[in-house]
């Protein structure tokens, strides 16, 4: 089933001279569950496109569909409730409230869209990530790593159609990253979530199912995970 | 780049949006000190100009001195001009008249004029010779006279004849008294009327040089000379304004007024020192950054301050053009309002006050301001600029409580309750609001007290019956109705000393006739009763005072010269704009009934409003009523209260308005910076989905928590100040009780309220319209 659908998606910074085209074209689908990496070099429009098909940015052309549902020819607020139920993010700089504890924080979406929260969903997600016995910590009493793992746990409590992860592991030691894509492959398996992440680390994308390669705004799909095509 | 501070002019640069603010805050914070302390200032000119042209030039008077005693204070370096003065009859009571109009007889020196700079010589000479007079104006006007031309004084002894070497403007009191005045010189006067002078009336006015210690020098003539300190008389107003007052209550003034200065610039410090902690702690990743790449603490510390004084450089100097604005605003409108007594006032004066408080203020507030955040600064430690926590503007020490609220909701209240020192900063500052506008409130209760406004029933003049008989026909009255210069014009019948039995008790009163605009200005201080009962007739009003003690329906036995009558009163009133003597009760009546009850069908006075207030109308309403009664001008008079209270309303309420302003700036400057601090935080929540109806509600929850700590404290710590004020300025001098200031809360708390309501709704808009990703990838 078809999760993420994006076609001929272009975006354009700037006019005349200083115009530069961040995303040419871009065009691919993500099914149910699939696990993508996008890797690409420092200004190729990495973050342009995740931020597109997370709806942050606005794209100068193309269509983004997720779940079916085209995002733009939505309105802002409807976009905005969109978004908080079928898309999680993950930051690299986490983006956690610092106000919120660490079950609050993982609750939050929810409590956004005024749901009760189901305390043995949140207790789940808190035993996945392996912080039950810190849920009544602030933000600034855990350590990087930590942090993402709540960041996880927030993208993950509403079950959203995709995940978008952006650099998540930008911030962390390699042990911390090696935790956290665990996580989000243990994600994609168990509750059969779509991710998309961006990475600069190659030696993450072997836990991808798919890799697709940006550069110089042209996305090309790099099919399943193959290192000897990344080296 | 030869230095690491050079960093400063191409941050300013970069950051221009974000330190917008900042400089702004500085901007309205010197305008509003300036602008307060310059208003300050120049109330100070104009109420000084105004004591000058009404009270006159001069600091302290001496009285019943001898020629050598007033030769050795003239004699003195300190004194810049001295001027006998000396009067007879001046409360028309003495029988000294010119043609049959009550006449007062002055003598003084030249040099008088000096001191009272309201009085002018219109023409003529001052006198040279020992015969030469100057007559008022209005003896000039009327009697036809030129230099030259004799005039009869009689006296109380034999007729005088002088001769007339000029004439000077009219005094309020003569115009009042509807009364002439002759002026010569003191050697002059003292040859005619030394007998006849009272000691009170011989005066030696004293006018000191600039910036001499008044108090002191006058303690030293009173030593030297053993002149008794209760013959010197002081200038009070002029004395006061000159801060030179020995009065116990303006001395109370000055503390109030120094109270009053201190809270102002604690407010500007306030909003300054909250301005820039927001902005180091919205830069705590850029000082962390610094302090990794090796900047040491002490040069943090520098460039914060170095960047604070560079914001001031431009910030400074624009509040203090806007505040000298609003200066000069005023000022225009006080020379527009009231030529005469502060044609004065400088159009584009400087307030050397408001431009060095403004100044000096605001430059120590920046630099005492500073240490806080330039020592937060320096303190950030190098991990920050590396670690995901650098956005974390106020390191949170508790979770917000989700149970009670909406998420929104309590991340709201957390925002503003969840740091104590920034609860407490916000509440000060909020609460400082209250306590400003509410000790400022005093100054309204001030001037409602010290000066009486106009009444609607003021006359601008007057004919009076000079015996005070009901001798003004109903016809004058008439007559003078037709006059198209005449607005408004009413009579009243005076019956004095009326022997009366209420309760069984004899006593006296004065018994007055109203018509019916008089009813009409007196339907306020019923206090029981009908007005239209006595409208009718049906009955008299008896005014309420110690020993008349009655209740409508009671009846009250009048003895007139048609006999005795018993009458029912109709109501009581609690005041009318008369006296009638310390024992004397007053009734008042329809005209019909006081015809009645005495048979008098004339009025004993006739006040008339005037649509044109021009000399040439005056004269002809004179001419009109004749010379056969005192005829009052007040139109001086009016002018001066008119332009005293116009003065002081215009700065009184001026300060109060500067002061709500102070209150709505620092409110949506607060909860402006507030927002600008989470910007990121803001946009992070934005891209995890949160609506942008929710971060409003976010702000409103967290402006409302500030607004109701803020209103809380200021009422709990600015009821008690003005209590405290209002007994010092109020109570003690003129024993009023105090109450609760309902008017002044309820317009500050509109007042914030509101200011609340737009400190959200400018951030709301801003949150809407940003951009996501360029929110949080933001340095």
């Amino acid at each position: 089933m078809e999760i993420l659908k994006v076609q001929n998606l272009c975006k354009t910074y700037g006019k005349e001279e200083a115009r530069v085209d961040a995303l040419k074209n871009v065009s691919f689908t993500l099914e149910k569950g699939e696990f993508a990496a996008v890797v690409g070099e420092s200004g190729s429009g990495k973050s342009t496109l995740l931020n597109c098909i997370g709806a942050l940015d606005t794209p100068t052309s193309g269509n983004i569909m997720v779940d079916r549902q085209d995002l733009f020819s939505m309105k802002e607020e409807q976009r905005t409730i969109f978004r908080r139920r079928n898309i999680g993010f993950v930051f690299q700089s986490f983006q956690l409230i610092p106000e919120l504890n660490v079950e609050q924080n993982v609750m939050f979406p929810l409590l956004l869209d005024y749901r009760r929260p189901d305390p043995a969903a949140v207790g789940e997600i808190l035993e996945l990530l392996g912080l039950a016995d810190r849920r009544r910590h602030l933000p600034g009493q855990l350590s990087g790593g930590q942090q993402q793992r709540v960041a996880i746990g927030r993208a993950l409590i509403t079950r959203p159609a995709l995940i978008l992860a952006d650099e998540p592991t930008g911030n962390l030691d390699s042990k911390n990253s090696q935790d956290v894509m665990d996580l989000l492959t243990q994600a994609s398996r168990r509750y059969q979530q779509t991710i998309l992440m961006i990475t600069h680390n190659n030696n993450l994308v072997s836990s991808a199912d798919r890799v697709l390669r940006i550069t110089d705004g042209v996305l090309k799909d790099l099919g399943g995970n193959a290192d000897e095509k990344l080296s | 780049m030869k230095s690491y501070l050079e960093l400063i002019p191409i941050s300013a640069k970069v950051h221009r949006k974000q330190t917008r603010m900042t400089r702004l805050c500085i901007v309205i914070s010197v305008f509003l000190i300036a602008a307060i302390f310059g208003m300050a200032d120049m109330f100070l000119q104009s109420q000084m100009e105004q004591a000058i042209q009404s009270d006159g030039a001069w600091h302290v008077g001496f009285k019943a001195l001898n020629e050598e005693q007033i030769a050795m204070i003239r004699a003195r370096p300190e004194v810049k001009t001295g001027a006998r003065y000396a009067v007879t009859n001046y409360r028309l009571d003495m029988g000294y008249a010119i043609n049959g109009t009550q006449t007062a007889l002055c003598g003084f020196d030249e040099s008088f004029f000096e001191l009272y700079p309201a009085v002018h010589l219109l023409g003529g000479t001052f006198p040279q010779e020992d015969d030469e007079v100057l007559v008022s104006e209005s003896a000039w006007d009327r009697l036809n006279l030129a230099a030259g031309d004799s005039i009869k004084v009689t006296t109380p002894g034999k007729p005088l004849v002088f001769r007339v070497s000029g004439y000077i403007e009219d005094t309020m009191g003569l115009l009042q008294g509807g009364a002439f005045g002759v002026f010569m010189d003191t050697d002059t006067y003292l040859s005619y009327f030394q007998e006849a002078t009272l000691e009170k009336d011989f005066v030696y006015f004293v006018g000191f040089v600039p910036h001499c210690r008044i108090q002191d020098a006058v303690e030293d003539i009173c030593k030297q000379l053993e002149i008794p300190r209760d013959s010197v008389s002081e200038n009070s107003k002029l004395m006061g304004l000159l801060l030179q007052s020995s009065d116990s209550y303006i001395l109370t003034l000055y503390l109030v007024a120094v109270i009053l200065a201190a809270l102002v610039a604690f407010a500007g410090m306030l909003m300054i020192l909250g301005s820039l902690n927001s902005n180091v702690a919205q830069r705590t990743e850029f000082f962390g950054m610094m302090r990794c790449l090796g900047a040491t603490g002490k040069q943090i510390r520098r460039f914060v301050r170095l960047e604070a004084l560079s914001w001031c450089r431009t910030a400074i100097p624009l509040g203090l053009v806007s505040g000298m604005a609003v200066v000069w605003i005023l000022c225009g409108m006080l020379r527009v309002a009231s030529p005469i007594y502060f044609g004065g006032m400088p159009l584009f004066g400087v307030s050397w006050i408001g431009l060095g408080a403004g100044c000096v203020i605001g430059l120590l507030t920046v630099l005492a301001a500073m240490n806080s955040p330039a020592r937060k600064a320096s303190k950030v430690s190098p991990l920050t600029a590396v670690s995901g926590n650098a956005n974390t503007v106020f390191a949170a020490k508790r979770a917000a409580d989700t149970r009670l609220f909406h998420v929104e909701t309590a991340l709201g209240i957390h925002h503003a309750a969840g740091s104590k020192k920034n609860l407490l900063l916000m509440t000060a500052s909020f609460a400082f609001s209250i306590l400003l506008f509410l000790s400022f409130g005093t100054g309204v209760d001030f001037m409602h007290h010290a000066i009486q406004p106009l009444r609607p029933w003021t006359p601008d003049v007057s004919v009076v019956s000079p015996d005070n008989s009901c001798t003004i026909s109903d016809s004058l009255l008439a007559q003078l109705k037709e006059n198209p210069a005449v607005s408004r014009i009413f009579g009243r019948s005076f019956a004095y000393d009326l022997p009366v039995r209420l309760h069984g008790e004899h006593k006296t009163v004065t018994l007055i006739s109203y018509e019916d605009w008089q009813f009409g200005w007196a339907e306020d201080n019923v206090l029981e009763g009908s007005m239209d009962r006595v409208k009718n007739g049906e009955g008299v009003f008896l005014v309420s005072r110690e020993g008349f003690a009655a209740h409508p329906d009671d009846e009250i036995t009048v003895e007139t010269k048609l006999g005795s009558r018993t009458v029912t009163i109709a109501g009581i009133l609690g005041y009318v704009p008369f006296d009638a003597g310390k024992e004397a009760g007053i009734l008042i009546c329809s005209e019909e009934l006081f015809r009645q009850l005495t048979g008098e069908a004339g009025y004993t006075i006739l006040d008339l409003q005037l649509k044109d207030q021009s000399d040439r109308a005056v004269e002809e309403i004179h001419g009109t009523a004749g010379e056969g009664y005192t005829f009052s001008d007040r139109r001086a008079s009016n002018q001066n209260v008119r332009a005293v209270y116009f003065s002081f309303a215009l700065f009184v309420y001026g300060f109060l308005a500067v002061v709500a302003l102070i209150a709505a700036f620092n409110i949506i400057n607060s909860i402006g910076m507030s927002v600008s601090a989470r910007m990121r935080q803001y946009g992070a929540m934005r891209a995890i989905g949160t609506s942008a109806r929710q971060l409003k509600i976010m702000i409103a929850a967290e402006t409302a928590t500030c607004l109701f700590c803020g209103l809380i404290t200021g009422l709990a710590l600015g009821l008690p100040l003005h209590y405290a004020l209002y007994q010092k300025v109020i109570t003690s001098r003129w024993g009023d009780v105090w109450k609760l200031p309902v008017s002044e809360i309820c317009i500050i708390a509109v007042v914030m309220t509101a200011s609340a309501v737009l400190a959200v709704v400018g951030p709301a808009r801003r949150i809407s319209g940003m951009s996501v990703v360029e929110t949080i990838s933001a340095q």
